[in-house]
């Protein structure tokens, strides 16, 4: 017999009371301003920044005043000019190198600061090895809670998506905090009509 | 009656300032949980929800991984069932093997301490880098993680400082790490600031990612419905671990499939406010493919977890989560430290599993506990850890361990235990103890104040306060 023959029945030889899935119709958390709610948790807890675009903002000159001294931008989105781009680059290693990646998110949180972000590159290491981030997001895709954001969020063919609440931290010297341990250690959020 | 433990944390006490340390820090932990529980409504239903939705997916784990399985082959991925630790590592060293592997990163993983990864892939001549700053740190130091969630809290800044300076990371990046970030006068080479500390393994860290044939992760949860790994950091080194190399392994107890998304929704809230006191790890990654032009692997490992869901009264520690609120609330792990224990996983959960493992290595941790109960009350899915350690206890009898001092007064809990308003009374009446006499309360007559000194019960439990709204 295989392991997994042989862990399969002794797990179905092992129950002997079986439980129901639970009813999760419950209230829960709602803000009757989740732009507003959504503003205050990133700038707050999570710890990064929130721009408001307007539609006839410059793109990429509100990317140089969030990061005034970067030198390599990355991005995949029209329009973003951008030194690195993570669909041509020959290997993920080669976005090492950026002070700013510029990635879309699909929806945001308000109770907590996750933005949804989906694999929508070859290398996904932009939205992670580079040094800071600009988020894209939409006011229009900000929902109250985590329940409302695992209805809406969508996979493409990659198969990959994260959701991302600020910039890499942690607390492991004397639990004192520390933003910017592997990942990117500035988020900058853009926040779009 | 001594046990290992109780002798190992009369060691630990003899250094007041670390004891203090560690059980302010781990209670400040469990006081921003409760910060965090007052702000929703919906706290208690979602713990029920939680502890229910396990319940639900152990009962019917055999279909769910089956689905599971299917799931994740449709996505490309290679799935890999191991009944044992031997088997596990054999499953990994023969993917290492095909993929030519010299150096692996890897994200925390409780799992792979438990069957001994690490030291199987040093054996076999492979560089094995761990990188969560806490692991990273005990790595090079060569001791062992202390809780399961903040593994290395318990080391000094200057210990890590000095570490960090003998395996010349500080001389490599040093220099470097301290561009505008220390203060005037302070010397990268003696300094040791966290933040400073921090950037320096950042840059050591990153040096080893680049250099990865492997990215090995554990996994929080494994959903049934999408074949989806979902992995939570707050340092984004999975997510590097990952992003990097070809090749990803993924290493995930039976216990950890949850149906789908709807059970997610209710997990990811209760995860990291619970474990850290944060209303959210900042990365929650969901792998459901391989990268272009890589590979995933997911590696499914029993190690007696499907013979634990046949034990009546222990079956429900399948539900935990690995959190660690049960550690930072208790106050024996508090003031004890995870060195303490005979088993890797510390506190409440850590003396259960340890027992389910191996009753004779680990009995001795049985004595670590109060039965105060505070840890059934901040668990997530309502592991009932106290009832269960009691269980223990009881058996230990059989096995002729059982403290006879603590015997007795085990007897009367139970009565406590299993009539829950007999249980409001005597907290009730618990005050009245602040006016008995001391001899009464402290004398050797009474045995379960041998080991315990007597606590100063509040005018008004916690209960009564809470009730008459004086508890915000
Ligand atoms: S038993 Fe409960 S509180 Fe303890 S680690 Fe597991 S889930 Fe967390």
């Amino acid at each position: 017999m295989s392991s997994r023959e042989e862990i399969l029945n002794r797990l179905r030889g092992n129950v002997r009371e079986t439980y129901d899935f639970p009813d999760l119709g419950f209230k829960k958390l709602e803000f009757a301003d989740p732009v507003a709610q959504y503003i205050e948790t990133t700038t707050t807890t999570a710890g990064a920044r929130v721009f408001e675009i307007k539609p006839t903002d410059d793109i990429n000159a509100k990317i140089r005043e969030a990061y005034p001294d970067a030198r390599i931008i990355a991005s995949n989105i029209p329009g973003v000019l951008a030194d690195l781009n993570p669909d041509t680059v020959e290997r993920a290693q080669d976005l090492e190198v950026v002070d700013v990646g510029v990635i879309k998110g699909e929806v945001a949180c308000a109770e907590n600061g996750c933005v949804w972000v989906p694999q929508t590159m070859k290398e996904k290491a932009i939205c992670f090895a580079s040094e800071t981030l600009v988020l894209i997001v939409s006011r229009k895709n900000i929902v109250s809670n985590m329940h409302e954001a695992y209805e809406r969020i969508k996979f493409n063919d990659y198969g990959f998506g994260t959701f991302i609440s600020g910039p890499s931290k942690t607390a492991d010297i004397e639990q004192s905090l520390v933003y910017g341990a592997q990942a990117a250690r500035g988020l900058t959020v853009f926040l779009t009509d | 009656m001594s046990t290992k433990h109780s002798i190992a944390a009369e060691k630990f006490n003899q250094d007041s300032g670390r004891v203090t340390r560690h059980d302010q820090t781990f209670w400040s932990v469990r006081s921003k949980r409760d910060g965090l529980a007052y702000q929703l409504e919906e706290w208690e239903q979602l713990r029920e929800s939680a502890n229910l939705i396990k319940k639900h997916t152990i009962t019917h784990l055999a279909d769910y991984l089956e689905q599971f399985e299917t799931n994740a082959k449709k996505n490309g991925v290679h799935v890999h069932w191991a009944k044992d630790a031997d088997e596990y590592n054999d499953i990994v060293m023969e993917i290492m093997r095909q993929h030519n592997v010299k150096k692996v990163v890897k994200s925390k993983s409780m799992l792979t301490e438990e069957c001994h990864l690490n030291d199987n892939l040093i054996k076999h001549g492979i560089d094995v880098v761990e990188t969560d700053l806490g692991e990273r740190i005990l790595q090079l130091m060569e001791i062992p993680p202390s809780h399961i969630v903040m593994p290395a809290i318990h080391v000094t800044r200057e210990e890590v400082a000095a570490c960090f300076r003998e395996k010349g990371i500080i001389e490599k990046h040093g220099a470097h790490a301290a561009e505008g970030l220390l203060k005037e006068g302070e010397d990268w080479r003696t300094s040791s600031d966290p933040t400073y500390l921090t950037r320096a393994a950042r840059y050591h860290l990153r040096d080893n990612f680049m250099e990865a044939d492997c990215g090995m992760t554990g996994g929080n949860f494994g959903i049934a419905e999408t074949g989806d790994i979902v992995v939570c950091t707050n340092e984004g080194n999975a997510d590097m671990s990952t992003s990097i190399p070809k090749l990803h392994i993924v290493s995930i107890g039976l216990e950890k499939i949850i149906p789908n998304y709807k059970a997610m929704g209710v997990f990811q809230r209760l995860l990291a406010r619970h474990g850290t006191g944060q209303a959210t790890t900042v990365y929650t990654s969901h792998f459901r493919k391989a990268r272009p032009g890589a590979e995933m692997h997911i590696i499914l490992v029993d190690n007696g977890r499907s013979s634990i869901l046949g034990n009546i009264e222990h079956w429900q520690t399948l539900k935990c989560m690995r959190c660690g609120a049960c550690m930072n609330t208790c106050p024996v792990y508090r003031r004890s430290g995870g060195y303490s224990y005979t088993y890797f996983i510390p506190g409440p959960i850590g003396i259960n599993l340890g027992m389910l493992k191996d009753k004779e290595a680990n009995y001795h941790n049985c004595s670590a506990c109060s039965l105060c109960m505070s840890c059934d009350n901040v668990c997530p899915v309502k592991v009932d850890l106290s009832t269960q350690i009691y269980k223990w206890r009881q058996e230990l009898d059989s096995m002729g361990h059982a403290d006879p001092l603590k015997k007795m007064t085990s007897a009367g809990m139970q009565t406590l235990f299993e009539h829950p308003s007999l249980y409001t009374t005597a907290l009730k009446f618990a005050p009245l103890a602040n006016h008995v006499p001391a001899f009464m309360t402290n004398i050797k007559a009474n045995t379960w104040c041998y080991g315990h000194t007597m606590p100063e019960f509040a005018k008004e439990s916690f209960h009564t306060l809470w009730k008459k709204g004086k508890v915000k």
